[in-house]
Formats: structure tokens, sequence, C-alpha cells
């Protein structure tokens, strides 16, 4: 019952604050990381949610939530995810003409997203070295090899897949 | 403005989402598909980018608040409520289905270097979606508050204050700073 609290308050939270999912993937981690997950099974989240397809953020949550405490937590997770943007867009829709764009929130997630940005660095970092904090050669093949192909655009989700193939075969 | 409420119109928001959320793998990256199946035959352009506009700008999955407006948009409330249920059934559906199945390899040697491979990917791909984020902020021509905040964010999370409270304070300088 408590995992189940934890994993919605979390998702509320880090949805309250981020303003998509990939976005909010900094939060997540030092929310989650540390807590009640171990950093392979955040890597593993991050790295299905932007392989497979569907909405980064519901994704996130699913797995998160699933590999915690199996389907309850997934639903409770999935639950938290979604409220905070579904109550907010009744709200906006329902008051819309009156209030303008440059309303209060508007403000408020333009200072968050330096912030969110600042936090993702931290975080790309973290996860860069990796959980056995050792950062080998091929990490660096790796990572920089990602870095090339995601800079000419190459889509993500093939980039992530080619990358965890590439490790299957240099880790062994 | 109040769009009549058919049900062929929810049915077809539904399949829309369904498709969309299919076809693409984050909510930023479905803006263009969904451009191509809903501009000119469910809402107009304007409609289409007031949505993209609000939803860079409201908290939450963006793939949900795209959902959403164009639901509004196109079916009021009902149709919100069914373009939601598009938009959330397949990554669910998906992803309960991978877990179950990954739970299985979860020891296997080949799972854990599959995990290891994609960390230092996942890592670059955080740090360039951060720079992303920062960038269309600071082209805004208001460069030098974000840069104030990001500075402010980047002391405050090095000195390992909890990462809420510091982007909770920075929306709140936001609303200060951006009047």
């Amino acid at each position: 019952m408590d995992k189940l609290l934890l994993l919605f308050w979390t998702f509320l939270k880090v949805n309250l604050l981020s303003t998509s999912g990939p976005a909010s993937v900094g939060l997540l981690y030092k929310e989650a990381v540390g807590h009640f997950l171990t950093e392979q099974q955040f890597i593993q989240a991050v790295g299905f949610s932007t392989l497979l397809p569907g909405s980064d953020a519901l994704q996130l949550a699913m797995f998160i939530g699933y590999t915690i405490a199996g389907i309850p937590g997934g639903t409770v997770a999935l639950f938290g995810a979604i409220l905070p943007p579904t109550v907010l867009m009744f709200g906006v829709v329902s008051v819309l003409h009156r209030l303008r764009r440059e309303s209060w929130v508007g403000s408020f997630v333009e200072g968050l997203t330096p912030a969110v940005a600042v936090l993702m660095l931290f975080v790309a970092w973290k996860v860069f070295k990796g959980g056995n904090g050792g950062l080998g050669w091929q990490s660096l093949i790796i990572g920089g090899a990602s870095l090339a192909a995601l800079i000419f655009e190459l889509p993500a989700p093939l980039v992530i897949l080619v990358a965890g193939l590439t490790g299957v075969l240099l880790f062994r | 403005m109040n769009p009549p409420a058919k049900v062929s119109v929810w049915l077809k928001l539904f399949w829309m989402f369904l498709k969309v959320n299919l076809l693409t793998t984050s909510g930023p990256a479905s803006v263009g598909l969904l451009y191509k199946e809903s501009v000119g035959t469910i809402m107009s352009e304007a409609q289409f980018i007031e949505a993209v506009g609000l939803s860079n700008v409201l908290p939450g999955s963006e793939a949900l608040k795209l959902a959403m407006f164009v639901g509004f948009a196109a079916g009021g409330f009902p149709g919100v409520l069914t373009a939601l249920v598009g938009a959330v059934l397949p990554p669910t559906i998906i992803m309960l289905t991978v877990v179950s199945v990954l739970e299985r390899y979860q020891s296997e040697t080949w799972m854990e270097n599959f995990i290891k491979g994609m960390s230092p990917a996942v890592g670059v791909l955080i740090a360039l979606v951060a720079w992303q984020i920062f960038r269309s902020d600071a082209s805004k021509s208001i460069g030098r508050r974000a840069l104030a905040i990001g500075a402010v964010a980047f002391v405050a999370l090095w000195f390992d204050l909890p990462s809420p409270l510091v982007l909770f304070g920075a929306g709140i300088l936001g609303v200060f700073l951006f009047r």
C-alpha cells in the first residue's frame, strides 16, 4: 500500500513540474533512483520508453510502476501521470477564452524550463557514467557514436536500439 | 465555440489518436503526424497552432495535452475523453506487454549488457534534449533571464538541494521575472 501511494505521489509531482515526457526524465531520476528504483531499472525504463511507440511520460509511469509493484503499481503510476495534465487542461480549456496566454502558468513554466534543462544535464552525466561507476572504453565509443548520430538527426529510437545491441556485442 | 457533438466525430478522434500514438514514440515527435491527420479534417491550422503552443506551456505529458486540445476543438468535452483514451491505450498496453516479457530475461547477461550499451546513448539523448529545451527558451529573446535561472538552478543542484524544490523555485522566479 505504501509503495502504491509513493508511486502515485512521485508521478503526480513529476508530471506537475515538467512539460513533456523527455523533459521529465531529470526529475524522475532524482525522485526515484536510490529510493525505490535502481539505476539499471531507470535506464531500462528510459531506453524502452524511447524505443516503443506512444507517449514517453505514460510509458515511464507504466514501466516503473509495474517494476515496483506489478499491475496495481503500473495503474497507480499511470493515473498519477494522467491526472495533472487532464485537470489543468479541463481548467484551462474552459476558461481559455477569458484567460490570456500570458497567465502566471505560462511564466511559471518559462521559469521552470532552464532549471529543468540544468537538472537534465546532471542526470545525463550520471546516466552516462552508468551504475557501475567505471567509464569503460566501450561506453565512450557508444556515447560518442550516439552523439554523432543524434546530432545528424537520426531517429532517437533507432540510436537507442543500436546502442543496446552494440552493448550486447561489446560487453562480454 | 460549440462544435456539433456527433458520435462519428468522437470515433474519428479515438481512431486518430490511437494511430498517432502507435506510430510515434513520444509527444513532441507526434506533432508532425498529428498535423497531417487533423488540420483540414477536424480543425483549422490556427486551432492546431494554439493547441501545440498551449501544450508547450502547461505541465504534464505533451501527448496527453495535445490529445485533449484537439479533442476539445473537434468534439467538446466528450471529444476530450475519447481522444484521451485513444492516446493512453497504446503506450499502456505495449508497455505492459513488454515489461511482463522483460521480467523473464531480467537476469540474463545479454539483457544486462543491452542496458549497459543503452546507458551512454540514453545519457547523450538526455543531454541533447536538455540543450533543446534550454535553447528553445532562450530564442524567445529572454536569454538573460533564462540564463540567470539556469545558473541559480545549477548552484542549487550542485549543493544537492531537493530537485522538486529547485524546479518549483525556478517556476516561482519565472512568475516574477517573465511578467
